[in-house]
């Protein structure tokens, strides 16, 4: 027998994010990984919780609660139980978070969960790593049993995770909001990417050893690039990259600056950031020097990343066929563009998350009629079956033919029927449940 | 019967050729989605329409310019599908579907007269002479389209911000270049195959003679043409700008050889 429930619990979301707690705060809530089980297990064992599950990343720490007692729940702005918890748990004085907490419940709730999960309350909009971060923590909700993974049991939480999951798919699959890159460092592997395609196989060469280059560099690397070459006026930090950047599948190497424009050809994506060659008059790569360049790849492309001020690379190396040049301003204009277009695409997947939000509410809002109706009919089914086999018994010297058996059977099934109909079609209009469910 | 199916597909390809515009242009993959199982479905109708024909005259042969330009698109057709499903691009079909469409419009709703006299030697090297050619010239039209989406994205990388406004959506340059170079080496031997078997089928049906006609003399230049800008590419690595250059240039010898066609004395076929 499935047990069912008998009353709805009462939804709650609690938590604080980059808009309304600023880090100092956020860093008290954090729940490491290895935590997140241990946590999770005793928010779940507060009394008056039903299902819990804890949503911890660098921008937000939120509590997603199926409450029991609705009436205790909705009378205080925090939950009665939420200040023991915070402070068992972080030794954080409840008094201190008040004014950073946003609470929402049952309709906002839903809503807040599925703007999370498609990442349309990100700090940055679109950013993909909120959903994995979503469903990591709901498999530690099922694995500690604080969300109810048993389908003999029903569960609130278990269920809208999935939905909120499905939203984020939609929203990914109908807008654009994932598909452009928003720091400098995407936008120049996302650039390579429309020049090389895969960047498997690719080689990669940093000029000068600055913190971008080398973020550009291992974003580069986590994308395919297989062989990493620095040059640099310092032959020690450019070895000490190199090292810090070998692995078995990535081959690397240093080229000593003197060598370079002789050595500089095998490379497919070149990052300057020395800021010197301007300095002294000239720049590391001029228009004669990136030809010579493209003529010994034998007209193979070549991407300049040149995030050097004053730039290293001359501009005009992208009239050169074959050469593609992005200094620092390109590619910071390229991440406004795509933010701004994130923007608009953000205002159509606010609109799928309110229409799901609200198909959400209607199938929750009849679950307890449909049910109700799958009762009725499971009773008139096996009242019926009693009788037919009262029936057959009384007859058992002379039973029915199979045409006479199929007859009797239909009559019973269509007199069940219209006797129900009345009942069920009240009950389907008092919830507006669809004559399918 | 046969006429239906393909006026069947030249609708679906109509349709095709409007859903991939903001496929490609916009990068919508509701439209991707549509786009090409709708011209999958326009290339299995003309398949049933090309074999009925040729079932029901049993030949296996095109016997008019119409018969020939509907086996072109078909190929075409080939061509766009197998790109779609091996690069995930649609971007061809901005130019290959509407030249589709116009390829088989005439065949559907205007089919051709003619009925051509076969040499009776060796009909299946014909269909090999025949079919062998027209997948050259279907090999190097996406050669030079190729050629051309590498110039506009190039173009488009290179101006930088208008570049990522700009929503048209190409595969990378060195996808394109790829596709390029691997229409040209999938052409060459089906065109040298093509004029060889061509060239064996001329000289016993008519003789040396055949070699001083100009479409035949064409045909010889549009090889060497094609020839060239094979050993070109491969050892300059040319693309972009002047690989579709010396593309057009290619083409422009495949036009003159069909237009030739009319001059043609010899070679009577329907087919360029």
């Amino acid at each position: 027998m499935i047990e069912t429930p008998t009353s709805h619990g009462s939804l709650l979301l609690i938590g604080v994010n980059h808009t309304t707690a600023p880090i100092e705060v956020r860093e008290r809530l954090a729940i490491s990984a290895a935590r997140l089980a241990d946590a999770t297990r005793t928010l779940a064992h507060q009394p008056g919780i039903r299902e819990a599950m804890i949503l911890s990343t660098c921008n937000r720490v939120e509590f997603l609660i199926d409450a029991e007692n609705a009436g205790d729940v909705l009378a205080t702005h925090a939950p009665s139980f939420l200040p023991r918890f915070v402070h068992e748990y972080f030794s954080v004085a409840p008094s201190s978070l008040e004014p950073h907490l946003y609470t929402f419940r049952e309709r906002e709730a839903v809503r807040h969960l599925f703007r999370v999960a498609s990442s349309l309350d990100s700090m940055v909009v679109g950013e993909p790593q909120i959903l994995g971060q979503v469903k990591t923590s709901w498999n530690v909700a099922r694995e500690v049993g604080a969300i109810t993974s048993n389908e003999r049991i029903a569960s609130t939480l278990d269920p809208l995770l999935q939905r909120a999951f499905s939203v984020a798919k939609r929203v990914r699959s109908e807008t654009q909001i994932g598909s452009s890159s928003v720091s400098i460092a995407s936008v120049a592997v996302d650039l390579a990417r429309k020049i090389f395609g895969s960047l498997t196989g690719k080689t990669v060469l940093i000029v000068g050893a600055g913190k971008m280059a080398d973020l550009a560099a291992r974003h580069l690397i986590q994308q395919g690039a297989t062989t990493l070459l620095v040059s640099n006026r310092t032959e020690a930090r450019a070895q000490k990259i190199a090292d810090a950047l070998r692995t078995p599948h990535i081959t690397t190497g240093v080229i000593p600056l003197d060598h370079l424009h002789a050595e500089a050809h095998r490379a497919d994506i070149i990052i300057t950031s020395t800021g010197a060659g301007a300095e002294a008059g000239e720049h590391i790569f001029t228009r004669s020097q990136a030809a010579h360049l493209v003529q010994r790849r034998r007209n193979r492309p070549i991407f300049f990343v040149d995030i050097a001020v004053p730039r290293d690379v001359d501009p005009t190396v992208n009239k050169v066929e074959g050469c593609f040049v992005y200094d620092i301003d390109d590619l910071q204009q390229v991440a406004a563009q795509n933010q701004a277009s994130r923007s608009k695409e953000a205002e159509a997947a606010e609109t799928i998350v309110s229409s799901e939000v609200e198909r959400y509410h209607q199938r929750r809002s009849a679950a307890p009629a449909v049910e109700a109706i799958k009762q009725l009919q499971l009773s008139a089914e096996t009242l019926r079956q009693q009788e037919l086999h009262r029936t057959a018994a009384r007859l058992a010297a002379e039973p029915f033919s199979p045409a006479q058996q199929a007859a009797v059977d239909a009559l019973t099934k269509s007199l069940t029927a219209k006797l129900l109909h009345p009942q069920l079609t009240l009950l389907r209009e008092s919830s507006n449940t669809p004559k399918d469910e | 019967m046969s006429l239906l199916w393909l006026r069947v597909a030249v609708v679906l390809y109509g349709v095709a050729a409007l859903a991939v515009l903001p496929a490609a242009l916009y990068g919508r993959p509701r439209w991707r989605h549509l786009a090409v199982p709708i011209a999958l479905l326009g290339a299995f109708f003309h398949f049933v329409s090309i074999a009925e024909t040729f079932y029901a005259a049993h030949r296996a042969l095109p016997v008019d310019t119409h018969e020939t330009l509907s086996l072109l698109g078909l190929l075409l057709a080939a061509a766009f599908l197998i790109l779609a499903t091996r690069y995930k691009t649609v971007a061809f079909g901005i130019f290959l579907l509407p030249v589709i469409v116009l390829l088989t419009l005439a065949p559907a709703f205007h089919p051709g007269r003619e009925t051509v006299a076969y040499p009776l030697v060796g009909p299946v090297w014909i269909f090999l002479h025949v079919a062998l050619l027209l997948a050259a010239y279907a090999a190097l039209l996406i050669s030079l389209l190729a050629s051309v989406l590498y110039f506009v994205q190039e173009r488009s990388l290179k101006s930088k911000a208008s570049s990522n406004q700009s929503k048209l959506r190409l595969p990378p340059l060195e996808v394109i270049d790829q596709i390029a170079l691997k229409a040209l080496l999938f052409g060459l031997p089906c065109m040298t195959a093509g004029l060889l078997i061509g060239s064996v089928l001329a000289l016993e049906t008519t003789g040396p003679a055949f070699f001083a006609d100009p479409k035949v003399l064409l045909s010889i230049a549009m090889w060497f043409a094609y020839m060239l800008m094979i050993f070109i590419r491969q050892q300059s690595g040319l693309r972009g700008r002047r690989a579709a250059y010396l593309s057009s240039l290619a083409f422009i010898f495949v036009l003159a050889v069909w237009a030739a066609n009319q001059l043609s004395a010899v070679h009577r076929f329907a087919a360029p």
